[in-house]
């Protein structure tokens, strides 16, 4: 290569550092750009960029700073930027920084909690965040208010969701109702409302939970709805069958409950009442009729027996209205109270105060006041039997009339103590023991046996062929004595014994005509002759008197006793002596009888007695006449011989018509009266009274 | 050994026409004419800046969003090669890590010793400037293969609920930091590095 001839010209260099402008890239512009739009976004971000408020959660669980998002109606509207401790590391505290358009309305109602996938019986919730990680979900009105900073968060969802507005209610469990927590309220199978998570009662006497009861079924609400639990199921076998009810499914499962008003006019519910949730429906049915069972009133007892049988749940009773129930049963030893180291019976009484039906509405205070003024009036509890089957006893409140004055005693702990009586239980048991006792002891079974034979006897004797004739034979005998009675000559027998009788009247008239009236002169001319015989013969007539009597009275009774044997002895051989010969002859025997009767009469009258005795008059005359003419100066003897004949006349007086024959034949006469009288009668006997053959009576 | 300038001409960098020195424009295509851009070194400052500033939120923000049924995992680049490291998946890992850190941060620290070289002088033989410049250049566009892995997956991996890969927001910033670093590349004039190499008295206006 060889040198140029021209030299190369001066390159035109374009002269430097005249200006600034001049000497600087307009490519300078591009990163200027880029950094006014990084600041313009910087700002811009900064400036749009929300309150950061500070949640309080007991733990953290899936919040991670910069992911977790907080929701509202599921759109996003904040980050959270900071998950740390609170002082004291007892709570979390997340910092959310949420978007500015929605900061105004996060106010002191608004609320949070942390959406976690939740698995129940009533289904999945949350799965999304399973994928996706939690987030927390806001909730608040839609009218802006106060921004706060500090709010502390939820430990679960709460009732409410966004566009639900309802009434907030309080609801009881009674007895074997369930709360569940998130449990339907079902009204007719739609589902109304939802039930929060139960917790215990302040008194631990029962559950309680939170219910919302969706707007606009909140207007289905008054003072006289009931609620009832419908969880589970019920079988019964009734007459219409097995019967089988479970409201649904899921409800079987998880639990639910409904409701209804039962009656009309109830006031409407506010927000915060209390229900009680039954465990049936007849149960909430019949609760209406019982008056508000909300409030309980306890108060406590102390009952000096031990006494088995007074179980939990059994029956407070005030005049037969039963106004609460025994809710607990302990023992308590308190020697400074009670003075020894006893163990009494305590007893706890939930009274119903609503079933007193006290006026003003029936509160605690209400019936404490109440309960304080008729303890002051002699109420007092007591135990009383309660079923005299089983045994179990109740509490009553009875008004002892004239109890030492006792009021209602506040005890440590605040219980209140009413004041007991003695109780009154019937001891059934044993009084139904002892007439058991008794009954059992009755000597049933030998009366059965002796009656059974006694039966079988009458059976044989009234089946016997003897037995069976006995009426025939009794006729017959009838008959036959109807014969005897009706022949000629018993008949004939009166007229006969009265010309007897007649002629004995006469016979009786002529020996004192003749003996006396004609003789008695020669008799008492007669007499002093026989003055010393008769004198001694005197002597001995007191015991002959006395003889006589005894051997009339025995001849009487012994004629008597005779007699009955010989009439028992007639009964029981009635029938041969009737049948026999002898009776038939008897009438004909009768008749001879008295012909030699008044054979002997006719004798006697025709010589006899009479003239022996005329004889004896004669000889008593000539005894006389002997005295007369041997000492008529003896006026001694004569009276005494006046004293003999009297004697003699009164002896004769009381014996004459006992003495001699006439003594024979009336008793004979008698004899034989006697046994006319005695046929007669038993004629009679048997014909008013037959079967006293038979009974011998 | 002369050069164009010495001989009092300048080249079209586009059509690669000759004319002569004083041309403001190439007679042929019309494109301005410089014997060497004075505002050179200040367009390969001007582009590194941007491309720095936008590799800084490519690294910070996450490259890739992964949802799958049970997770969402987005992973930053660096994440992202570390993950994979963890799994056993050491080959993808260098390779990420190579396209995504290592080749943007040299191209970075070479261009910027280029500039600083031309500008101040070096201690680098020409030879070797001009070889790194010319690795960096040709080196540069690979970056972009990060993007597109990106791109590609994104647009593959569309299973709505099962897995979805959407590109972060990093994609976006390493692209930009890509093409600006390549720009500031294009920008470096590479006779500069000779330019500043020869003194006044050049050995060629010794030679005979």
């Amino acid at each position: 290569m060889t040198q140029t001839a021209t030299p190369p010209p001066e390159p035109p260099v374009t002269p430097a550092g005249r200006d600034l402008i001049d000497r600087i890239s307009v490519i300078w512009l591009v990163p200027l750009a880029a950094l006014l739009v990084v600041l313009g976004v910087a700002w811009q971000a900064y400036s749009e960029r929300g309150p950061l408020i500070e949640i309080a959660f007991d733990n953290a669980s899936g919040v991670r700073a910069g992911t977790t998002e907080l929701r509202y109606r599921d759109v996003t509207v904040g980050m959270v930027e900071d998950v740390s401790f609170a002082p004291g590391l007892d709570r979390v505290l997340v910092k959310v920084r949420v978007d500015q358009e929605v900061a105004p309305y996060i106010d002191g109602d608004a609320q949070f909690w942390v959406v976690r996938p939740q698995v129940t019986a009533r289904g999945v919730t949350g799965l999304g965040t399973v994928l996706s990680g939690v987030y927390i979900e806001g909730l608040w009105d839609n009218s802006p208010g106060a921004a706060v900073t500090q709010i502390t968060g939820l430990p679960d969802a709460p009732l409410e969701r966004v566009g639900q507005d309802g009434l907030r209610l309080m609801l009881r469990a009674q007895g074997r109702a369930s709360l569940v927590e998130g449990a339907p309220v079902v009204y007719r199978g739609i589902e109304v409302g939802r039930i929060g998570r139960p917790r215990i009662t302040a008194d631990g006497a029962s559950a309680e939970a939170e219910a919302l009861i969706f707007a606009p079924h909140d207007r289905l609400i008054n003072s006289a709805t009931r609620f009832w639990d419908t969880s589970g199921f019920s079988f019964s076998l009734g007459p219409a069958g097995a019967q089988l009810d479970f409201s649904s499914v899921a409800a079987l499962v998880s639990g639910g409950v409904t409701f209804e008003t039962m009656i009309s006019g109830g006031t409407a519910a506010r927000a915060g009442d209390d229900y009680t949730v039954y465990p049936e429906e007849s149960a909430a049915r019949a609760s209406l009729f019982r008056g508000d069972d909300s409030e309980v009133l306890t108060l406590s007892a102390v009952f000096e027996d031990n006494i088995a049988g007074l179980t939990v749940d059994a029956p407070v009773e005030w005049n037969g209205l039963r106004i609460g129930q025994v809710s607990a049963l302990n023992g308590v030893v308190d020697e400074d109270r009670f003075g020894d180291g006893r163990v009494r019976l305590l007893v706890d009484l939930a009274i119903r105060p609503g079933r007193l039906g006290l006026e003003g509405g029936a509160g605690r205070d209400t019936a404490l006041e109440y309960l304080h003024e008729s303890v002051a009036r002699g109420l007092r509890a007591r135990l009383a039997s309660a079923s005299l089957l089983t045994g179990g006893l109740k509490i009553e409140l009875v008004d002892v009339p004239d109890a030492p004055p006792a009021e209602i005693e506040t005890i440590e702990g605040g219980d209140l103590l009413l004041p007991t009586t003695e109780s009154e239980i019937a001891d059934v048991s044993a009084t139904a023991t002892g007439v058991f006792e008794r009954i059992n002891a009755l000597p049933i079974e030998e009366v059965m046996a002796e009656a059974i034979t006694l039966m079988q006897n009458a059976n044989a004797l009234v089946s016997s062929s003897e037995t069976r004739d006995i009426p025939g034979s009794v006729n017959a005998l009838l008959d036959e004595t109807r014969g005897v009675i009706g022949a000629p000559e018993v008949q004939a027998l009166p007229a006969r014994l009265d010309a007897v009788l007649t002629e004995m009247e006469t016979l009786v008239a002529q020996i004192a005509q003749e003996a006396l009236a004609t003789k008695l002169s020669t008799a008492l001319t007669d007499a002093s002759a026989a003055s010393q015989g008769v004198s001694d013969a005197v002597s001995g007539v007191p015991d002959l008197v006395a003889r006589l009597d005894a051997v009339a009275q025995k001849a009487e009774s012994v004629e008597i006793d005779a007699l009955a044997a010989e009439l028992t002895e007639l009964i029981r051989s009635a029938d041969a002596l009737i049948a026999g010969e002898g009776a038939q002859a008897l009438p004909g025997t009768l008749n001879a009888t008295l012909e030699e009767l008044r054979s002997v009469l006719a004798q006697l009258r025709q010589g006899g007695v009479v003239e022996n005795a005329t004889a004896a008059l004669g000889s008593a005359r000539d005894a006389a006449d002997t005295f007369a003419e041997a000492g008529r100066d003896l006026p001694g003897l004569i009276a005494e011989a006046e004293a003999v004949l009297a004697q003699a006349r009164g002896t004769l007086a009381g014996y004459a018509a006992d003495n001699g024959v006439g003594r024979d034949a009336r008793a004979a006469m008698r004899e034989v009266e006697r046994a006319a009288r005695a046929v007669s009668s038993l004629a009679r006997a048997i014909e008013r009274n037959p079967n006293s053959l038979l009974l011998g009576r | 050994m002369r050069t164009a300038r010495d001989m009092g001409l300048v080249g079209c960098t586009r059509c690669m026409r000759v004319a002569p020195l004083g041309t403001a424009l190439c007679p042929r295509c019309g494109s301005i004419l410089h014997s060497r851009d004075p505002m050179a070194l200040q367009k390969v400052w001007a582009w590194w800046l941007l491309g720095l500033g936008c590799y800084i939120p490519a690294n910070l923000y996450p490259m890739l969003e992964t949802r799958t049924l049970v997770s969402t995992q987005s992973d930053t680049i660096v994440g992202g090669a570390v993950t994979l490291a963890q799994h056993g998946n050491w080959g993808v890992a260098f390779i990420i890590l190579v396209a995504s850190v290592v080749i943007p941060v040299a191209k970075f620290l070479v261009l910027a010793g280029l500039a600083f070289g031309v500008w101040r002088g070096t201690r680098l033989s020409k030879a070797r400037q001009h070889l790194l410049y010319e690795i960096v250049e040709y080196i540069g566009r690979w970056s972009m293969i990060d993007v597109f892995v990106v791109a590609i997956l994104s647009s593959l991996v569309q299973l709505q609920a099962l897995a979805t890969i959407t590109p972060g927001r990093a994609s976006l910033f390493f692209a930009l930091s890509v093409i600006f670093t390549m720009l500031s590349a294009q920008s470096f004039d590479s006779r500069m590095i000779w330019d500043s190499a020869r003194p006044p008295d050049d050995q060629e206006d010794r030679q005979p």
